[in-house]
């Protein structure tokens, strides 16, 4: 363990006398075979070097921090004044459910309430996100249920009703949680603007846009990873020139996370992904600091063991950071790491179904840690995530005041990094980066992300993982608190009350409301005109050269549906799933 | 019916969610524990779901649904059974349904849920047990 390094060299002969000695006695007085703990010294550090390793945050390799200040110290307080006249927009919590009409007057009550955020973070339904209409058969009993259905610009334009004035589309940003009908959006969001007078310019928002970790772990791509793509190309192209506000992506860890990858594959595999879009923007002539200060990470999943979260961060952000000054070859500094929602610490997957509020536990320690290592201490999930679509008020009021008491309570985000320098923390830092690379180099020998995927090795790599998990979770190696420990009849159930942000009944009736929404926008349209726009798209989707953006605004402008234009699209691609 | 001892079982993604941690550990959970299992990967439909039953000849139809869909896909697969006269075979579901929903799942003809609190334990006996009464 003691390195040849003359300053850690006493510290490993003590360490031998300490475990001959004061350890073994402590083993042996506690009737044990071995310590159940760890403890680390400078000798498991022997080669690290601050200035090389952590340094200062916001600067190369950013172990310590992307920013100098995170931005949440200064701009906590969503939506308050901040004095000077600032207000901070955010995209609202992440919603969605039923008609166009319930999504508008959700936010119009939501406006009314004292956690009124900025522009809207929307949850689309399965058909809109694998591109159907409501009145398709494949959508039957999936209309507006796990979001709001959109079918036609009508029914952005009916969602953004509320969007005015201050709220006006160049006074917020937008989040879409949308993938393979990414760009249709973006153009209904486009026309959108148009309409309203709005410079296309001033438009700003995030579509998730991450096609790849669809196959792996998600599930709505549509077509072919060549044509996905190509679409994420257009993205990135089009909004490069177009919509300097906008953008284009946010590469994802958490889903193939939470799908079961571990937590080193979860980061290596969205690193690859990243390599492949970029390389692909590349391609399409852009130089990489053209773009790449458009692009974003959404966050890299997490779990319950919360030193080796904060550690594997710690890691990523270097990792990446050489990537971006060594790979690529950016010349941007700035460019050198991501921007992320980050957080998450603690993830979705342990939370569970029994004694539900222990989640609340779960996510406020995960925040906790998030705060140590600069992030957001963002309490996510609220703690009935496990209990149906729809998180209630009562939870979501929990997990803000978690949040406040980290803050400002605890103070946990008034110094950063704590970490830097344990030698718990750095070691596995290391460690975790060696095992980054190695992923990333194996991909690259397959042929990069690409090949990864479309052969389905990474989606393999993920379901083993996930299996030798579960294997763990029955056997008691792993613990969920509840679930397969601790599940004795003298242990409580406790409940409190839930109120649901949506009004079930209008999800009940919605699919139907929709249908009859599309027929009237049916029967009012130029046909003529839609069919004119479909054969245009049609004709460009053959051409690889050409971005099918500017054809989705001219057809979505017509009201032509996405539905219909995915149907073309289905043509030319051809169709996965 | 004579069908030798292997207990054949069909995992489906019926419908739109891309979702299927749940089919794929409870389809090698199954194949650790001897059954045959045949999972149609991902957005099927209900017909297509029981033509493969029909074609591969199973003892058990299983559905994995987290869209909300699942009364729906229950009416679907049950309508189908009856018409094709499949009745006889085993259907459960899984995934992410309510409490409340699981009476009304049973009454329209689901013989087993599980949801997120069922063991692979309690799946496996249920299937081996519901497969075992049929067979008689």
């Amino acid at each position: 363990m003691a390195s040849g390094k003359k300053g850690v060299e006493p510290i490993g002969e003590a360490r031998r006398k300490w475990e001959d000695g004061t350890l073994k006695k402590g083993v042996q007085r506690l009737g044990l075979s071995e310590s159940p703990i760890q403890y680390y010294t400078p000798a498991d550090v022997a080669e690290h070097d601050f200035l090389e390793n952590v340094g200062f945050p916001g600067e190369f390799p950013f172990t310590a921090g992307r920013h100098a200040i995170p931005v949440h110290v200064p701009m906590w307080g969503r939506g308050k004044n901040l004095g000077g006249g600032k207000t901070i927009r955010h995209a609202f919590g992440y919603s969605g459910y039923g008609t166009a009409e319930d999504m508008r007057d959700f936010y119009i009550e939501r406006g009314k309430t004292p956690a009124r955020g900025g522009g809207p973070n929307i949850a689309f339904d399965l058909p809109t996100q694998t591109g159907y209409d409501s009145d398709d058969e494949l959508a039957e009993g999936e209309v507006g249920r796990v979001g709001v259905a959109v079918d036609s610009l009508r029914d952005f334009e009916v969602i953004y009703e509320p969007f005015v004035g201050d709220m006006e589309l160049d006074r917020i940003a937008s989040n879409w949680t949308i993938n393979a009908t990414a760009n249709i959006i973006i153009a209904m969001y486009i026309a959108l603007a148009e309409k309203r007078g709005i410079p296309i310019e001033k438009l700003r928002g995030t579509p998730q846009n991450d096609i790849l970790k669809e196959f792996v772990a998600r599930g709505t791509q549509i077509f072919p990873v060549e044509h996905s793509m190509r679409m994420v190309r257009d993205t990135i192209t089009f909004c490069t020139e177009h919509l300097p506000g906008m953008n284009t992506i946010s590469i994802s860890g958490y889903h193939m996370r939470e799908a079961g990858a571990t937590r080193v594959q979860a980061i290596s595999f969205t690193f690859a992904n990243a390599i492949a879009y970029f390389e692909s923007a590349i391609d399409a002539g852009l130089d990489i600091d053209q773009f790449v200060g458009r692009t974003t990470f959404l966050n890299f999943g997490g779990g319950m063991e919360l030193l080796k979260e904060a550690a594997v961060r710690r890691a990523a952000r270097r990792v990446w950071a050489k990537i971006m000054r060594d790979r690529f070859g950016s010349k941007n500094p700035k460019n050198w790491i991501y921007k992320e929602l980050g957080g998450g610490l603690s993830g979705y997957w342990p939370m569970t179904i029994q004694r539900p509020l222990n989640n609340l536990v779960r996510v406020a320690i995960g925040a906790a840690f998030s705060s140590l290592i600069g992030e957001p201490p963002v309490c996510e999930p609220p703690y009935d995530e496990p209990l149906g679509l729809g998180h209630s008020v009562e939870a979501r009021q929990l997990a803000a005041d978690a949040s406040r008491i980290i803050m400002e309570e605890c103070k946990l985000c008034d110094v950063q990094d704590v970490f830097a320098g344990s030698y718990y923390i750095e070691s596995l830092t290391n460690q975790y980066e060696k095992e980054m690379f190695e992923i990333l180099g194996k991909i690259d020998d397959m042929g990069g992300a690409l090949k990864a995927v479309e052969n389905g090795w990474m989606k393999d790599q993920v379901i083993k993982s996930a299996w030798e998990h579960q294997m763990k979770l029955r056997k008691g190696e792993d613990v969920q608190v509840g679930v397969n420990k601790y599940t004795e009849e003298d242990e409580i159930e406790i409940r409190i009350p839930r109120t649901s942000p949506y009004k079930a009944e209008r999800r009940e009736d919605a699919e139907g409301r929709q249908i009859a929404s599309l027929k009237m926008v049916k029967a009012e349209r130029d046909d003529r005109k839609v069919q004119a726009c479909l054969e245009k798209i049609e004709n460009a989707a053959r051409d690889d050269k050409a971005n099918l953006i500017p054809f989705f605004v001219d057809a979505v402008k017509e009201y032509t549906t996405l539905g219909e234009i995915c149907g073309v699209l289905r043509n030319v691609f051809g169709e996965v799933h | 019916m004579s069908k030798g001892q292997r207990i054949r079982v069909l995992v489906a993604k019926v419908g739109l969610d891309g979702h299927d941690k749940g089919a794929n550990l409870v389809t090698l959970a199954l194949r650790d524990a001897g059954m045959e299992v045949v999972y149609t990967g991902l957005r099927r439909t209900a017909n297509h779901a029981i033509s493969t039953a029909i074609e591969e000849d199973v003892d058990v139809i299983g559905v994995s649904i987290l869209s909300g869909a699942h009364m729906k896909v229950a009416d679907k697969i049950v309508a189908l059974m009856q018409k094709e006269g499949i009745e006889d075979k085993l259907f459960v579901m899984g995934g992410v349904i309510p409490e409340e929903d699981i009476p009304k799942l049973k009454e329209k003809g689901v013989a087993g849920v599980f949801t997120q609190s069922a063991t692979y334990e309690e799946m496996i006996d249920f299937i081996r047990e519901g497969v075992r009464q049929h067979r008689e």
